[in-house]
């Protein structure tokens, strides 16, 4: 008997109907659904233990406390630390997507020499070789850090220690020209100021401490006609920090000294200015002419300045003519006004200029991206990411976020002395090393970080100054010992300073300032002083229109 | 006619028999458990007499599911038996700091959210009500892993058919009808995420 | 007791910074933007829109309108035309879950929504070597070919629930589940809350005159409301266009 094609189909059929019949198809269809949706290639999250740990960023000066959520060991959500009297549990949006940064494409892993691929090693020998030859520079970012310590120590052997001084850190300096007191030991009394006049400056947009004003703000009755805080900001185009502003001042660009000139003069003319301040040369009609405001207008800026004290003008970048009105307002030294918080007596050199006939400068990963050094030396530029500005003839690859154990001084322009402890939370690549462990390398008798961090803290319990802020703390009694203090500050509490002394800045200025440059709109990421942008950024400025994308900043 | 019935019914047979006999041999992988545990022996001698000794929960109700390296290295620091399966685990393992690859039965996909929290501590439910009676095996079952799907034959339940004790398995439908029988019902982010 | 979980938004509050933006999309896993995204094609489950008073020159005032899902609660557009039931309201949270797996990709919710609050992801997800030990836990990832949007963070609803299950208590402490987009908000201007539990800050602020809600006529019943006290604010609830108002009244 042949087996014929019939035979195929009707034993093809019994095949069929038998299969219909088991669990086969049916399973196929469900095993295969479940195949489609789990491709391999859709990365997953890492299963494993969830914990809360404290720490703080020092990605710039401002140190902002963060709640961060670790899963396996890795950071995986960042959120503000309540209890930080800087930030109050607010960050910077960026600050929010940071964890990522230590994966960013643009991540420094090697070190580099003209373009070349070297090793530490090479980099030692040459640095060791221009320490030899002639005085070096160090340029840090972020002072007062234990890290700072060791570059100022070893600067004080081999050469000078510069500060790469930010924008808000600037704006401070003609008080230090008038009243001999240093910037660095000077802030703003925000806490306690009832109308801000704002030329320019993105208080709600990038500025200081982005969380610190705008919780302040928002708690002291943002928003309303009524508000407790009374922001009036004056700026030639509406800007967020404008949008959202008690009053927004249209004036024209560049035109901020002669406002700061007029309102100067309306608070002369009606006897209103402090005593003995100096009196703006100008007319109140060249004032007018030269913003684009009218008399009145001014006249009643002026008004506004000193019925709802105490009144404080704030300028993005360093201007004279607005320092020397805050002069004329009686406000310096005083409540809501410019204070003095520690009593640090040296200024900081700025990296402005550097000295000549350098041999060598090194410039630490703190220092922002745009940071250009003006001189001929080999330039040694510590970096985690790629994209620092100007000529470096060696790129070293830094830690990066939360990867290497840090203290957290004082922040810029608060009003209070604060001090905290930065455990790292993300192990670094083998290839990165920071600038203290590289001056380490070079001359071993310096102390590391964990030291000086240690003795710090005992110094900070012994001077039975200021208390601890913590979560965990508000129930407990303060602690007893210097050992038992420090375990407080490793896990996220914060060490506050004694309220701000007010009085204590003479200001010494007979004349009215010249009038400086049209100063820049500082841009939303001025602040940001990484060169490169989280990834998540993408959400602000590319996925959306909130933002216009950054000059700069590379993605 | 009988040439066809024939013809048909072996056709019929075969596919029958490839379907439930066949096909779950060929359908799953078998994989070895990088050690041989003994849940039985742990549980008599050593006095780590409950689940919970080392399937235990966290302060904030998350469940530690299969132990980590320092819940061995707690007792296991240094050899104390005399089997070939805790020679390398002391000696590959906890002496060199690994995670031990245990190949999990009840792995779920990224995309279910299951509390055990929820189910032991609220619904009061055993952990042999869904896991079996592993706490008295003295050896860890062949780890059988779907050729397509890549997931655990104790999820889809032994039984192609998913035929047997309810419940069959670890599917959505074994979970539904659990809660179908007690009148929990729960929404779909309530069990995924 | 049943929950009803919605937001109030103040815009007064709301500085344009975009850190919820950032938040949200750091606790829910979405990628950074695929090299062609625009603001068309990107997924932004929680979206900050630029309004302005509609002058010019120094009469021009802007504010800004944080969107996300609005949570409706009647007749919600989403849920009616989905063929897959992948998207339904919880009866005991309020809350309007999405289900990523089960969607095809037809989006035929995204031309339903009214608020375009839902995203579809046309690529698959993709981060840079290394950095998927960044991605939470508690939320899955999505692949290319379904829909996605807001689901009021229910990983932390997640963790509220097994954290209050541990403690033996059937329900949850309202500290313990926040959304991403509330936490990070520097001014606070999000509250959150059940509009259920008239008590509750969240509900409060939803029944001051102030309050408003957008396109809130078409009767889908958001949660999410919104509040300022200004009035160009409020009137940019429903649209200007005079025509358009004419047909409504004629039904």
């Amino acid at each position: 008997m042949e087996f014929t094609r019939r035979d195929l189909l009707t034993w093809g059929s019994g095949i069929t109907a038998g299969l219909v019949l088991t669990p086969v198809p049916w399973k196929l269809l469900d095993d295969t659904s479940i195949w489609t949706q789990n491709w391999p290639w859709i990365p997953q999250p890492a299963r494993g233990p969830v914990e809360v740990k404290n720490s703080f960023c020092a990605l710039c000066p401002n140190g902002c406390g963060m709640r961060v959520r670790m899963a396996a060991g890795w950071p995986v959500g960042i959120s503000g630390m309540q209890h930080h009297p800087v930030n109050r549990g607010a960050l910077c949006p960026l600050g929010f997507g940071a964890h990522q940064l230590n994966w960013h494409p643009r991540r420094l892993r090697q070190v580099g020499h003209q373009g070349r691929a070297c090793s530490w090693s090479d980099a030692l020998a040459a640095f060791r070789k221009a320490c030899a030859e002639g005085p070096v520079a160090i340029i840090d970012g972020y002072p007062d850090r234990a890290a700072s310590a060791i570059c100022h120590g070893f600067a004080r052997r081999h050469g000078s220690y510069r500060v790469a001084l930010r924008a808000e850190q600037r704006a401070l300096l003609p008080y230090e020209k008038w009243s001999g007191v240093p910037a660095a030991a000077l802030g703003y009394d925000l806490e306690n100021t009832g109308t801000i006049l704002s030329f320019g400056a993105p208080l709600l947009d990038g500025w200081s401490a982005p969380g610190r004003f705008a919780r302040l703000w928002s708690v002291r009755g943002a928003g309303s006609a009524d508000s407790q805080l009374r922001l009036i900001q004056v700026e030639a185009a509406p800007s967020h920090t404008a949008a959202c502003a008690w009053r927004w001042v249209p004036i024209m660009p560049g035109s901020d000294a002669a406002l700061a000139a007029g309102i100067a003069l309306v608070l002369h003319e009606e006897h209103r200015t402090a005593p003995n301040a100096p009196v703006p040369s100008t007319t109140l009609a060249d004032a007018a002419a030269r913003t684009g405001l009218s008399v009145d207008a001014i006249r009643d800026l002026a008004r506004l300045l000193c019925e709802h004290g105490p009144a404080l003008a704030i300028s993005a970048q360093p201007n004279p003519a607005v320092a020397a009105l805050n002069v004329a307002l009686g406000a310096i030294g005083t409540r809501g006004g410019i204070v003095r918080r520690g009593r640090r007596t040296e200024p900081l050199a700025a990296a402005d200029t550097l000295p000549s006939h350098l041999r060598a400068v090194l410039v630490d990963a703190s220092v922002p991206a745009d940071f250009l050094a003006s001189t001929e030396a080999e330039i040694f530029r510590f970096a985690a990411w790629e994209g620092s500005a100007g000529r470096n003839d060696w790129l070293l690859p830094a830690p990066g976020f939360l990867e290497e154990l840090t203290d957290i001084p004082t922040a810029p322009l608060s009003s209070i002395e604060t001090y905290a402890v930065a455990p790292p939370l993300s192990k670094p690549p083998a290839e990165v090393k920071s600038a203290a462990q590289f001056l380490m390398a070079v001359d071993s008798s310096i102390p590391d970080v964990e030291k000086i961090i240690h003795a710090r803290c005992r110094q900070l319990f012994q001077s039975r100054a200021g208390h601890l802020q913590g979560e965990e703390l508000a129930a407990a009694a303060p602690p007893e010992s210097a050992q038992a203090f420090e375990k407080q500050l490793w896990s996220g509490a914060v060490w506050v300073g004694d309220p701000p002394h007010f009085g204590g800045i003479p200001c010494r200025l007979t004349a009215w300032p010249q009038s400086a440059a049209p100063v820049a709109r500082a841009g939303w990421t001025a602040a940001w002083p990484a060169p490169v942008l989280p990834p998540l950024a993408t959400k602000l400025y590319q996925e959306s229109s909130l933002r216009e994308p950054p000059e700069r900043r590379a993605i | 006619m009988s040439r066809i019935l024939m013809t048909f019914g072996s056709g019929f047979l075969a596919a029958l028999a490839a379907g439930w006999l066949a096909f779950p041999q060929i359908a799953y992988r078998q994989r070895q458990q990088p050690l041989a545990f003994h849940h039985q022996t742990h549980a008599a001698k050593s006095g780590v007499s409950e689940c919970k000794d080392c399937h235990a929960f966290r302060e904030d109700g998350e469940f530690t599911g299969i132990p980590k390296i320092e819940t061995c290295a707690a007792c296991h620091s240094d050899r104390i038996g005399t089997s070939q399966a805790e020679a390398t685990l002391v000696n590959d393992y906890i002496k060199k700091g690994y995670e031990t690859p245990w190949l999990v039965y009840s792995r779920q996909p990224a995309n279910v959210w299951f509390s055990h929290a929820i189910h032991v501590r609220r619904a009061g439910l055993q952990c042999s009500d869904c896991h079996g009676t592993i706490g008295a095996s003295d050896q860890l079952r062949p780890y059988e892993v779907n050729r397509i799907s890549g997931y655990s034959r104790d999820i889809e339940g032994r039984s192609s058919a998913r035929l047997g004790r309810s419940p069959a398995g670890m599917k959505m439908s074994d979970c539904e009808d659990c809660h179908h029988k007690r009148g929990i019902e729960v929404g779909c982010l309530g069990c995924h995420q | 007791m049943n929950t009803r979980y919605g937001m109030v938004i103040d815009v007064d509050r709301c500085t344009g910074c975009g850190a919820c933006m950032i938040a949200c999309a750091a606790e829910n896993n979405v990628p950074p933007a695929a090299e062609r995204a625009t603001p068309r094609t990107g997924i932004t489950p929680m979206l900050v829109h630029t309004v302005s008073n509609g002058m010019e020159g120094s009469l021009k005032r802007e504010a800004f309108l944080p969107v996300a899902c609005m949570q409706c609660e009647n007749e919600t557009p989403c849920v009616k035309v989905c063929p897959q039931q992948a998207v339904e309201v919880d009866a005991s949270t309020g809350i309007v879950m999405q289900m990523p797996q089960r969607c095809l990709g037809c989006r035929y919710c995204m031309t339903a929504c009214p608020y375009h609050a839902r995203y579809f992801n046309w690529w698959d997800p993709a981060w840079p070597a290394g950095m998927e030990k960044s991605l939470n836990p508690g939320v899955a990832v999505r692949m290319r070919g379904v829909v996605e949007k807001c689901n009021l963070c229910h990983a932390r609803l997640h963790a509220a629930q097994e954290k209050a299950a541990a403690a033996g208590k059937r329900e949850i402490d309202p500290r313990d589940y926040v959304p991403a987009c509330v936490e990070a908000c520097p001014t606070g201007a999000i509250t959150f809350g059940s509009l259920a539990d008239e008590n509750c800050a969240a509900a409060r602020a939803a029944r001051s005159p102030e309050a408003f809600r957008l396109l809130a006529r078409l009767g889908t019943e958001p949660k999410v409301y919104y509040r300022s006290a200004r009035a160009w604010v409020r009137a940019l609830a429903e649209p200007r266009n005079e025509t358009r108002r004419k047909e409504v009244q004629r039904g």
